[in-house]
């Protein structure tokens, strides 16, 4: 289990390092100098120089590089050329509204999506089946920007249940401003959840323990809840934690449409103002997220299952 | 475990493009401040017509966001200049109420030396900065030095060029003299990076201070949220009695224009601005809500780079500027909130009237002749860089695209994202760009553009469009320093009419700002940058 685990780290830590070298490279390699987008029609030779001064951006690439390593190992990432402001407290003064969406909309997706799951594949081919697959797919294909708008006028403009947008802190502004951004969010995860937890509910109900629960007289709804469902849903969960990447993508257009004030919007803020040090830092993190999950998951899974750990060894 | 791998790092670069197609909406970065608010809508509220009424808050709901308070160091274009104008004033002003001309702020008068080298201002008595600390003509000198120095006004040293020094010479007094005239040098103070802000803060808490700052303007700080929204207090020290009228004022930074409309329509905010432009009829049909068109001298700004061998003749860019159909481009583009222009740079007040320039014209026929004249008779390809996530720049470039093709010019598009656009203009990378979404002066007299344009000094290449003109440099160079109005009147005419004839780039529409608001909002007065004047903006009883 121990080489297991090292083996583990090592792919993690050059992964991480990959995430670096790419996002360094990509922010460095797009067209556009953040000091004479700073600077605008002013930036004379002169000043654009003296801001990349300031800023260490007339280092050569290495150099620079090596630096936002060595940041990255000391948690201490730098300056925001575009906020004048320290890169670790901007983030965190915005990771918050992003990660109550996140939870929010993943709790809205479970609670919405479980209950349809388990329809569907107790109907399963029937009317209210289809019905719920269509329904997901619907609210999957739609923009989440376009979905995001339609919630907002519906549930805040004519029924005023909510504000349209903006952003409450404490536990009833966060139901109050979170409740339609994280519906959009929910709704555009339910697939997901629908579809393969359907799937596996599918296989399990036909599964001969299934048919011994079912012999012993154990109603439908346990059978279901408890003895379906337990293998089921690990699956599912393995794959809302592995999305969370996509998930960037998702909140970056969600917190725009809401007005609330997370890492999203500062990214997309971060790439037009081409602020490296934010950029590399925040797109470094999320990228650090997915590995952690990741590397947390295969070890999980090695620990349940001695065929993953020993697999190397034969 | 790869695959997962795999696809986080797809969706953290998914996010980076995605929001790197994003676009801008603050001009590619230009530092834009907007120019000659006219105060704007007809009140629809009868209420509007009586005496302000004190009292009250106001939410703002802006498209760019505030993210620096520091005057001399801004960062987001009108995000940052609007709010330090709640915050601070000059020694000079913009006229609240529109027109182009400057009046007293902190000095409530100013002499100026005959050979317009030495200006002395006199400060109204018993100035207090919002805290109630003193304000004292040392604190103003020493501001302004600030202001001259480039290495502290990095937003916009170009408008200090030319002062020597600042001194108080006494209580009330302070005496800042030039090394040549500068004809702008009033416009120039009544700007931000000449701000007056609270020295002795300052210099004892260095760049703290900006967290929290403290000015002389009709509000101070209450609260400063990054990302999501800024508060005001009324400023009880405000050198203006009575003024301003509201107690607290709350601008929601909301980049999302839909968002903002809706925030509008629902109530939950009492004001917006970036109206986008296929919004305003249906706006304008709610008789709760107000649009209000804030002229400034903005424009459509399509260079032409005179590298490019057809670009350089000026037969061609006649024939260019000839094929466009601004009046129709005005009606489907702009909702007719448009002008067609008269002249190359945008529209300020010292500009000659229609009547003496004539707008551009649209005329096929003209248009083939003048392509005829030209040495690309037969024609020539070009392209056309235009920013994304702009659906108006899109339905341009589309128009400009068909019109100039039945002249024989075969424009090609190339859509990109605004950063990109603006650092391949500044690099001279194009062959047609509209550069900015929206190209702005930053005082509202023409000074600024015609030096960018014609004066080698200003290290622009023409505005990047690398025409030069030594008759023009000439001219330029005379009307900058000139401190006679009226010959400055006539010698702008004739500027005016050389650029014309020059036509270095195509001003293709100018265009104001739009706001919104409830029609329960009174005195939303715009100066002649279109800033907003919130001390002048009260909210009536009841709407009508």
């Amino acid at each position: 289990m121990l080489v297991y685990l090292i083996k583990r780290l090592m792919v993690s830590i050059v992964v991480l390092i990959g995430i670096a070298l790419g996002t360094f490279l990509i922010i460095h390699l797009v067209p556009g100098d953040p000091a004479k987008i700073q600077l605008g029609v002013h930036a004379t030779p002169a000043t654009v120089a003296k801001l990349h001064h300031e800023w260490g951006l007339d280092r050569s690439w290495p150099e620079q590089f090596w630096l936002y390593l060595g940041n990255i190992v000391t948690f201490n990432f730098g300056n925001s050329t575009a906020f004048s402001s320290n890169v670790a407290e901007l983030i965190g003064n915005r990771i918050g509204p992003t990660a109550i969406l996140v939870a929010y909309g993943l709790l809205i997706a479970l609670v919405i999506g479980v209950p349809l799951a388990i329809v569907a594949a107790v109907r399963q081919g029937g009317v209210v089946d289809n019905a719920i697959r269509v329904l997901t797919t619907f609210t999957f294909a739609m923009p989440p920007f376009w979905l995001g708008l339609m919630l907002a006028l519906l549930l805040g403009f004519e029924l005023k249940w909510f504000p349209v947008s903006g952003y409450e802190t404490g536990i009833s502004g966060i139901l109050r401003t979170c409740t339609v951004p994280a519906l959009t969010i929910g709704l555009g995860l339910l697939v997901i959840i629908v579809r393969n937890l359907r799937a596996n509910l599918v296989t399990v109900l036909h599964g001969e323990y299934i048919e011994a629960a079912r012999a012993r007289g154990y109603s439908e709804l346990r059978v279901v809840a408890k003895h379906a469902m337990r293998n089921s849903i690990i699956g599912v969960i393995t794959i809302l934690a592995s999305i969370f990447g996509f998930m960037v993508g998702i909140l970056v257009l969600i917190e725009n449409v809401f007005q609330i004030p997370g890492a999203g919007t500062l990214l997309v803020q971060a790439v037009s103002k081409r602020d490296y040090q934010l950029v590399q830092t925040l797109v470094f993190l999320s990228g650090a997220v997915v590995v952690i999950v990741g590397f947390l998951t295969d070890v999980a899974y090695a620990w349940l299952d001695p065929r993953i750990r020993l697999a190397g060894r034969s | 475990m790869r695959k997962l791998l795999l696809i986080g790092a797809m969706g953290a670069l998914l996010a980076l493009l995605v929001s790197a197609c994003g676009g801008s909406s603050s001009g590619g970065g230009t530092i834009s401040v907007a120019k000659e608010g006219e105060g704007g809508a007809k009140a629809v509220n009868a209420a509007c017509e009586e005496e302000p009424v004190a009292g009250g808050t106001l939410v703002y709901s802006r498209q760019l966001e505030t993210v620096t308070l520091n005057p001399r160091e801004i960062k987001n274009g009108n995000g940052d200049i609007f709010a330090d104008e709640m915050l601070y004033n000059g020694i000079v002003r913009n006229d609240p109420n529109g027109p182009d001309k400057v009046v007293p702020g902190l000095a409530e008068s100013w002499d100026v030396s005959k050979d317009g080298l030495t200006y002395t201002f006199h400060l109204r008595k018993g100035l207090k900065y919002s805290d109630g600390s003193p304000l004292s003509a040392e604190d103003v000198a020493w501001n302004l030095e600030q202001f001259a120095d480039p290495e502290v006004n990095i937003s916009l040293a170009g408008v200090a060029a030319g002062m020597e020094s600042a001194k108080a010479t006494d209580d009330t007094t302070v005496v800042v003299k030039l090394e040549h005239p500068v004809a702008a040098f009033l416009y120039n103070l009544a700007i931000f990076p000449a701000f007056i802000v609270d020295r002795e803060k300052l210099e004892a808490e260095g760049p703290a201070f900006w967290k929290h700052p403290v000015g002389t303007g009709p509000f101070k700080l209450k609260e400063f949220a990054g990302g999501s929204h800024i508060t005001f207090e009324k400023n009880p020290y405000y050198f203006e009695k009575g003024k301003p009228y509201l107690d607290s004022m709350r601008w929601n930074f909301v980049p999302n224009s839909n968002t903002r409309v809706l925030a509008l329509k629902s109530g939950e905010a009492q004001m917006i601005d970036g109206v986008p432009f296929a919004q305003v009829e249906s706006l304008q049909g709610d008789t709760n809500l107000a649009i209000q068109e804030v002229e400034l001298p903005q424009e459509i700004l399509l260079v032409t780079n005179t590298k490019v061998k057809a670009l350089a003749d000026v037969h061609v860019r006649h024939a260019l500027s000839l094929a466009i159909n601004r009046p129709q481009l005005n009606e489907t583009v702009f909702r007719g909130t448009g002008t067609v222009p008269n002249s190359v740079i945008q529209n300020f007040e010292l500009d000659a009237s229609d009547q003496e320039v004539p707008p551009f014209e649209f005329n096929v026929e003209k248009a083939k002749a003048e392509m005829a004249k030209s040495k690309f008779a037969d024609g020539f390809t070009v392209s056309l860089q235009y920013p994304a996530g702009f659906d108006y720049f899109k339905q341009m470039a589309l128009l400009v695209q068909q019109e100039m093709g039945q002249i024989g010019v075969n424009v090609k598009l190339e859509e990109l994202e605004a950063a990109t656009i603006a650092e391949k203009w500044l690099e001279g990378e194009f062959e047609l760009t509209f550069p900015f979404t929206g190209t702005t002066s930053d005082v509202p007299v023409p000074d600024e553009y015609a030096s960018f344009y014609a004066l080698p000094e200003a290290e622009l290449d023409g505005f990047k469009s690398f025409w030069t003109n030594k008759e023009a440099e000439g001219l330029v160079q005379k009307f900058i320093s000139s401190t006679d109005e009226g010959a400055r009147q006539s010698e702008w005419k004739v500027i005016q009419e050389l650029f014309n004839e020059e036509m270095p780039s195509l001003n293709v529409m100018d265009f104001p700002l739009i706001n919104g608001h409830q029609s329960n909002v009174c005195g939303t007065k715009a100066n002649g940058l279109g800033v907003d004047q919130m001390q002048e903006t009260w909210i009536a009883g009841k709407s009508s």
